[in-house]
């Protein structure tokens, strides 16, 4: 008689992935509307295309099992922006513990401080992203945090005020500064 | 100098030559400079030029596949769609 072969549970097959249009058509079609612009935000908070992955595919995973969460109060954009916030702002914690930033309020804003209203010019476009990573680095995150999802159209200032803890009106009057403070240290990645 | 001279026309070839070196530099600068009225605007392009990768939807499927079926209200994909 044969006896029976038990595979340990490392040496089990898994079953091969089952596309997220065919295991998950709907929540596929969440993925595609807002992937785009959780993958951007994990990449500027995270300042790291390794650790943003890794961010966008948690951030997912938990909108997953929680599902049955979301009551329509808000945008599911808005809904998937709270969730990847909190994710980055966790594993920043630890590295942020060790750094110092410069706080909103701390940031001081040059004498001789370019006209925000003036447009910026880029020659060369495919260093775009370097400039804006640096730019963005030494802002202070809660800066960084409010160009990132104004930049967003789909999000209102009552929106980014919701996901950034304040009235639309504190939104409008901080996004001043933070044109002006984005303006001075992107003229210093030229 | 006589218009027809060789050196002459040497001359105005390499002159036709530089002026269409030029203005082809100049439109290729043109073509990779731009001006973004503010730091939104400037984020928006850089977003839209940003490649998701592709492994992030794979792993995605692979990770969907293995945690249980969320408790699906009855109509969170009609909020999705609705």
């Amino acid at each position: 008689m044969a006896a029976a072969v038990i595979e340990p549970p490392s040496q089990r097959k898994r079953p091969a992935p089952v596309p997220l249009e065919v295991g998950a058509p709907e929540f596929a079609a969440l993925y595609q509307a807002h992937s785009r612009a959780i993958f951007y935000l994990c990449l500027r908070m995270l300042n790291d295309p390794t650790k943003a992955e890794d961010a966008t595919h948690d951030v997912f995973v938990k909108a997953w099992r929680h599902l049955d969460q979301f009551q329509g109060k808000s945008s599911w954009r808005t809904w998937l922006y709270r969730i990847a916030i909190n994710h980055c702002r966790n594993l920043q914690q630890g590295w942020a513990e060790r750094h110092v930033f410069p706080t909103a309020d701390e940031f001081v804003l040059q004498d001789t401080v370019p006209d925000p209203a003036s447009p910026f010019r880029v020659l060369e476009i495919k260093e775009l992203g370097e400039r804006i990573r640096r730019t963005l680095d030494n802002l202070p995150p809660e800066y960084r945090l409010l160009l990132l999802l104004v930049a967003d159209q789909e999000l209102s200032y009552e929106q980014v005020g919701a996901l950034t803890e304040q009235t639309a009106d504190a939104v409008r009057g901080k996004l001043h500064r933070a044109r002006k403070a984005f303006a001075i240290e992107f003229e210093k990645t030229a | 100098m006589n218009p027809d001279s060789p050196k002459l026309q040497r001359l105005q070839s390499e002159l036709e030559t530089e002026q269409q070196q030029e203005t082809t530099q100049e439109t290729a600068q043109t073509a990779t400079a731009r001006e973004f009225a503010t730091p939104e605007e400037m984020l928006r392009h850089d977003a839209a030029q940003t490649v998701v990768p592709p492994e992030i939807q794979t792993r995605l499927a692979d990770s969907v596949q293995q945690e249980p079926a969320p408790n699906r209200s009855p109509s969170w994909w009609q909020k999705l769609f609705g």
